[in-house]
């Protein structure tokens, strides 16, 4: 949601003697905000310590590049605690439950934020972005990232590392096999059976997807539902107004049987080990050029380029997710957002700091050095795009996005987990797709009106 | 009479309150080595059963970390559906698989490995073999679980590629229900083995020479030596390691983590990490607590049946 609403309304009545001034004042410094003087807008802070929690992700590392400039200005040091997904989100939760001020600032994924909000566990940054709109261009940041950082009106965090599920093919063999890159999610069965024990393509397999037991599977069910024009839950829909309105599951609909049955029918094309693939088997077959195409989160893009560790560098090209022939492709949508932990006696310290990170000339330089383009200027910068095309795949993709295309609410980890027990049954074979399905959809049911959402009785499928 | 403590410092009986604390400084002279339990008693309170106390609590409630709302009183309600979600038996019943076959597979290795060592014992190498074969039981375990998963990458792992070499396809060792929980049992034999070896080989040693030269003389074959010997003068000390180890393969958790997270589908799932789901993932600490306290009462009535099955003998060694 934009940040303007909230200005008009506090804006008393009598103001708009002075509203126009004020806008045209907003406009130079808008214009202006790229050079931002930020000697005035922070703060000194000698000899203080400003700790930050987040997920170790690959690109964590600019951070050390990054926080000298903000020490240099503040004069505050800089410590970045990085942790693997489950223990970051661990740490974090049994901070907030603590109310422990170990970390000032902690970095949140997608979806936590409901949990984060509900818990209480961090600051409503609304009055900080009101305070430094100009310097916070809300509404440039990527509109449905937008979304996924506020919960229930509150301003949870700020965003700076969006990802996108992107899809990756090798352009040499594409060529080669005078295939056209996929569209549909026909196009990428058919592209998957071709490459998979061809002769031509000795040692090639088509794809590797997310299918280890858990939230990776899981997860791969909520990146292609919406692909397949189904919906997990009744109100849960790209343009919904309302997502959680009723949480009616729908996981044994006619689309999500073709989904799980699609990542079945995918298994053959897949390298061996296949049901224990999860994101970092599947982009590093990609990296070492055993798999022909990839839908991958566009944060591990770096690797493919990275000639150290890649040996697809220049051979590959990226795409929008593809979606079933006849629907509009929704490509999954994650990252992470910066908030402040309600319990730290630092808060403007880590608001100035947010402020700074995120603003855009830093996060620009942020992008260059590897971080996750989160902004639409720096998305469509030259500079940024030289050096790494496939950022313009990721300014398609946030065009067509859906914010809650992963549910956001403190039940999320569970739902997605048990999604990924029962489909994971079904694809080593002891259930039926059905039964499955079934299963996961009573258990989810049951699980969601214990917690207080509307699920009806009988699913309206 | 032993004299109290009051009388060895001078200090006289002025009274009632001071017959009472003579009474008191008497009885610890009576027992010496009392107050040197006392720091171990804290320990023990503060770290286990405070700790499972607090558990015990939690698991009588609806406690959510996640939630605002504060936790409701449930009663049982959480050992009810625990004990009808049909996750918590395979959890158990996989759990029971793990620890029975990696025990006996242990002790097999172990006790064939000890009688190597002692064969070898003349050889200056030997020392050195020895310490690099228990090399493994100092590992983390978590750690072991992940250099593991590497070694078994079906696509890129070495195990494949030996294989391969001996003309022997490509395994799916975690990513087949068939093959997922034998891995997982290998991998903990692989760790523990050297554990066993050491017990038997302390054991081994400490046989008389006289038994195996009597044995000798009148015909005996290697396996009767070990049968009607070697197992029956073993069997109080192996016995205290196999309860180690029961109790420990209980607590299994960092390598089914780092491999396999309890799949494919439900074939590695074991109630450690059902436990840990529940409560560091779902963030259900009442429900997680009261799959802990199952798990402490079976680990419990494990350990307490296998105390029993010792002879007196082996518990006072």
């Amino acid at each position: 949601m934009p940040i303007y609403p909230f200005v008009m309304k506090s804006v008393k009545p009598f103001s708009f003697r002075w509203l126009a001034p004020a806008i045209a004042a907003a406009c130079t410094f808008t214009a202006h905000a790229d050079n931002v003087d930020w000697t005035t807008q922070l703060k000194k802070a000698d000899g203080k310590t400003l700790r930050i929690i987040m997920i170790q992700d690959p690109w964590v590392k600019g951070f050390d590049t990054i926080d000298k400039e903000f020490q240099k200005l503040t004069g505050a040091t800089v410590v970045v605690d990085s942790f693997s997904y489950d223990d970051v989100h661990q740490k974090e939760v049994l901070m907030g439950n603590n109310k422990s001020d170990s970390y000032d600032i902690v970095v949140l994924d997608s979806p936590w934020v409901g949990e984060f909000q509900q818990g209480g566990y961090v600051v409503d940054l609304k009055p900080y972005v009101e305070k430094d709109s100009a310097i916070i261009a809300w509404d440039d940041f990527v509109p449905s990232f937008q979304q996924v950082a506020t919960w229930k009106g509150q301003y949870v965090g700020i965003p700076f590392g969006a990802y996108f599920v992107m899809f990756n093919y090798r352009t040499d063999l594409f060529q080669q096999a005078a295939l056209q890159p996929p569209k549909t999610i026909e196009d990428f069965f058919n592209a998957a059976k071709s490459f998979t024990k061809n002769p031509k393509f000795p040692g090639m397999f088509g794809t590797a997807l997310n299918n280890q037991r858990g939230a990776a599977v899981g997860q791969a069910y909520f990146e292609y539902i919406f692909n397949f024009g189904g919906k997990p839950f009744v109100s849960m829909y790209p343009g919904s107004p309302d997502p959680y309105a009723d949480m009616t599951p729908l996981l044994t609909s006619p689309e999500s049987i073709a989904v799980v049955q699609f990542l079945k029918d995918m298994l053959p094309f897949q390298p061996p080990g296949a049901l224990n693939i999860a994101w970092d088997q599947r982009a590093n077959a990609f990296a070492t050029g055993r798999i022909a195409m990839v839908g991958e989160w566009s944060v591990r893009e770096p690797l493919y380029s990275d000639p150290n560790r890649s040996r697809v560098v220049g051979k590959f090209g990226t795409e929008v997710f593809p979606a079933k022939q006849g629907v509009k492709p929704v490509p999954p949508l994650g990252g992470w957002v910066m908030g402040i932990n309600t319990n730290t006696k630092q808060k403007d310290l880590a608001w100035d700091y947010i402020k700074w990170f995120t603003s855009k000339d830093t996060h620009k330089k942020f992008v260059l050095i590897g971080g996750p383009p989160s902004r639409l200027s720096v998305m469509q910068d030259p500079d940024v795009l030289k050096q790494s095309p496939w950022i313009q795949t990721v300014y398609e993709s946030q065009s067509l996005t859906f914010a809650d295309c992963r549910p956001r609410i403190p039940e999320s980890f569970q739902i997605i987990d048990k999604v990924g027990l029962h489909i994971s049954e079904a694809l080593e074979g002891s259930v039926t797709i059905e039964a499955a399905m079934k299963a996961a959809n009573q258990e989810i049911g049951s699980l969601l009106k214990q917690a207080g959402y509307k699920v009806s009785e009988s699913p309206n499928q | 009479m032993a004299k109290s403590p009051l009388s060895t410092y001078g200090l006289e009986k002025t009274g009632s309150l001071a017959s009472r604390r003579e009474g008191f400084f008497a009885r610890f002279s009576k027992h010496p080595a009392t107050p040197f339990l006392i720091p171990a008693v804290i320990y023990l309170f503060a770290l286990t059963i405070y700790p499972f106390l607090y558990s015990v609590g939690a698991s009588l409630f609806n406690l959510s970390l996640t939630s605002p709302k504060p936790p409701s009183f449930v009663g049982l309600a959480n050992y009810k559906t625990l004990l009808s979600d049909g996750l918590f038996y395979t959890g158990l019943a996989n759990i029971g698989i793990i620890t029975v076959s990696s025990v006996i597979l242990e002790f097999i290795i172990g006790f064939s490995i000890a009688h190597l060592f002692i064969a070898i014992s003349d050889i200056r190498a030997s020392h050195l073999l020895r310490t690099i074969y228990i090399l493994p039981m100092m590992v983390t375990p978590v750690v072991v679980g992940l250099m593991w998963s590497y070694i078994l990458d079906p696509l890129f792992g070495i195990a494949n590629y030996i294989l391969g070499v001996f003309g022997v396809p490509p395994q799916p060792w975690f990513s087949s229900p068939n093959t997922a929980l034998w891995s997982i049992v290998f991998i903990n034999v692989w760790q523990w083995s050297p554990f066993l070896m050491l017990i038997c080989m302390t054991a081994l040693m400490s046989i008389p020479n006289d038994m195996y030269e009597a044995a000798q003389i009148d015909g005996a074959k290697w396996y009767h030596i070990v049968t009607r010997i070697e197992l029956p003068m073993i069997r109080n000390t192996v016995l205290v390691g196999v309860i180690f180890r029961i109790i420990d393969n209980f607590r299994l958790f960092d390598i089914v983590f780092a491999t396999t997270r309890g799949g494919p589908g439900r074939s590695t799932e074991i109630i450690s990490l059902y436990a840990y789901r529940q409560i560091f993932q779902y963030f259900n600490a009442g429900y997680g607590s009261a799959a802990a306290v199952i798990i402490f009462i079976i680990a419990t009535i494990i350990a307490t049946f296998a105390v029993k099955f010792l002879p007196k003998e082996a518990i006072h060694a």
